[in-house]
């Protein structure tokens, strides 16, 4: 192994164990109520990127997966049926919506799939609180426990974030990008550009229902539209944009960065705090494409080329020493 | 042997007959050139060729299979690689990871991507850009973006490789080195149809020159027969001169 990637696992290995002992040691609620915002977002902007990161797709109804999963987890479980059950049909059920939406929209290829997605979320929002305008009450409010909860989420986003960094490794993941930077060309090569964008929307809309399901088992009570709400796309969205599309870590820095940001906006300018993340994106989706990520990289690309500059450099002179003996 | 048999090949946009009727066939280990003036439908009949166009009517027949009207993926699966008049390579990409979806997914692909790393890397070294194999797309020149283009092509494994315009925009030490490639690569046992605007870019090379004029196939023969031809001369200078 590289050296650059076992510090990488090292830096993994203790984040995951920071987050698995932080609700053991700082027992206040209103502090994992705030990480486990993050990981919700984490999960979200992850499973967004999937498609729209990766394979180049955009996917304006992220919410409408997000919300399936949320309804059919809580309708079920509300209704009796056993929890673990109930939890995978919300990424199941979302994942069917999905095919549903994305085969014929894929096929028409173009802008359908970005106007189509849209349409459906919005659609959902005002269907779901019109046939199902009752607040939803968790029915394990008797024993109400955050731990587990806040594990679920954990356990949740690490996977989602794993299954992400493999699948972007292998053979389908090079294909999703060939077809992300150009169909034309990566179908002349031998690539199912509706296959591959498939493939991708589902694994999307499968951790986006995932995170429904377990936003169902975690809120105490809410409005069965609420998680429809456009919100819930646009804000992943941005993370992303923000932390930087196409890579693994991006999402995870918008993500952090995006709630960390709000809270301290909330606390100073409050309603204001939109505006400067709607003029954040803007600026970022043209000056910074590649988001914070980018930043970094160049920062060490600079690094390398000031090295290697002063090498060249260390170089020349020895050189001109070697000419100087020689005409000695 | 032939390779490939195009019958009776129709494709009109709106009013227009892009291709007109198109009859010709391609011989195995053969390099075709196809001519013909700007908007004669030469790409138009790649297009069809590949699948990417389907056609209004008649037969391509390829290997002893139907192909008109497959979806692009198919026809590169079975062997027939295209370049694009526009190159289209992937630009976040390295040279390398360029190839290697081509290797990744083309005819006999190599579904293990370490396999298809080594292999892209030889193949890059065929066409001269060996030492690129790291580079981003964007760091690299014209010339080197068209070897490229090549390169990805010829990784699918075609038994076909259809070239449109890779001359165009060459200077004549670039277009020599060009011409010495595709001589190379039909000892690989690939044949070659090269479709080329300029007559010259192609008698270096072609076994057989097919010329289009409005969508039809106005006239075919050696290389020689073509550049005297005073139908050719025709359409390319006009009739005064013919
Ligand atoms: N997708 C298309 N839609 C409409 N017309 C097209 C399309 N592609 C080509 N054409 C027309 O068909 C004719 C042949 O074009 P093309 O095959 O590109 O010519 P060439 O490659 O020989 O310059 C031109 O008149 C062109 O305008
Ligand atoms: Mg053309």
């Amino acid at each position: 192994m590289k050296k650059n990637n076992i510090i990488k696992l090292i830096l993994i290995i203790v984040v995951v164990a920071l987050l698995v002992v932080l609700p053991l040691v700082i027992k206040n609620d209103s502090t994992i109520n705030l990480v486990i915002l993050v990981l919700l977002y984490i999960l979200l902007a992850s499973s967004w990127n999937i498609l729209g990161g990766y394979t180049g797709q955009t996917n304006l109804g992220h919410a409408a997966f997000f919300g399936v999963g949320s309804l059919t987890t809580r309708l079920l479980w509300v209704n009796g049926v056993p929890f673990l059950l109930s939890f995978l049909a919300g990424g199941v059920v979302a994942v069917i919506l999905a095919l549903i939406i994305g085969a014929p929209a894929f096929k028409l290829r173009g802008v359908y799939f970005a106007i189509g997605t849209l349409a459906l979320a919005q659609m959902l929002n005002l269907t779901v609180g019109n046939i199902l305008p009752e607040m939803s009450y968790n029915p394990d409010l008797a024993n109400y426990q955050l731990l587990p909860r806040y594990y679920l989420f954990l356990g949740l986003t690490l996977i989602t974030i794993l299954t992400a960094a493999i699948l972007v490794k292998s053979r389908i993941g090079l294909g999703m990008m060939a077809v992300r930077e150009g169909e034309d060309a990566a179908e002349s090569l031998g690539i199912s550009a509706l296959k591959h964008k498939l493939i991708a929307l589902s694994i999307s809309a499968f951790f986006a229902g995932m995170a429904g399901a377990a936003f169902a088992y975690y809120h105490v009570s809410f409005y069965y539209y609420m998680p429809f709400g456009s919100e819930w796309t646009f804000d992943p969205m941005m993370m992303a944009y923000i932390g930087g599309t196409g890579t693994i870590i991006g999402p995870i820095i918008g993500a952090v960065f995006f709630v960390l940001l709000k809270q301290l906006l909330v606390w100073n300018v409050g309603e204001y705090h939109l505006i400067i993340f709607g003029t954040l994106f803007i600026l970022i989706v043209l000056f910074l494409p590649g988001g914070l990520v980018e930043i970094w990289q160049k920062f060490r690309t600079f690094l390398t080329k000031k090295t290697k500059r002063r090498k060249k450099v260390l170089l020349k002179a020895t050189i001109q020493n070697e000419d100087g003996i020689q005409r000695e | 042997m032939q390779l490939l048999t195009v019958e009776k090949l129709c494709k009109s946009f709106g009013g227009l007959k892009a291709i007109n009727n198109l009859d010709f066939h391609v011989n195995e280990g053969e390099i075709v050139g196809i001519i013909g003036p700007n908007g004669s439908g030469k790409t138009t009949s790649l297009n069809l060729l590949t699948g990417f166009l389907k056609p209004n009517s008649g037969r391509i027949n390829f290997r002893g299979e139907e192909i008109g009207g497959l979806p692009r993926h198919i026809v590169c699966q079975k062997g027939i690689a295209r370049t694009f008049q526009l190159c289209k390579p992937f630009m976040d990409f390295t040279a390398m990871q360029n190839v290697m979806v081509a290797r990744a997914y083309g005819r006999k692909p190599s579904a293990n991507l370490h396999i298809a790393e080594k292999e892209s890397i030889d193949i890059l070294e065929q066409v001269g850009l060996g030492s690129k194999a790291g580079i981003l797309v964007k760091d690299l020149r014209v010339m080197e973006r068209k070897r490229l283009e090549l390169a990805r092509a010829l990784a699918t494994k075609p038994y076909l490789l259809l070239l449109d315009e890779l001359m165009a925009g060459l200077n004549l030490t670039e277009a020599d080195e060009a011409c010495k490639l595709i001589n190379q690569i039909r000892e690989s046992n690939i044949t070659i149809i090269m479709v080329e605007h300029i007559v010259k870019a192609v008698t270096c090379v072609s076994d057989r020159i097919i010329v289009f004029n409005m969508g039809e196939k106005i006239a075919e023969g050696q290389p020689e027969e073509i550049v005297h031809n005073p139908k050719v001369i025709e359409v390319y200078l006009g009739k005064s001169h013919a």
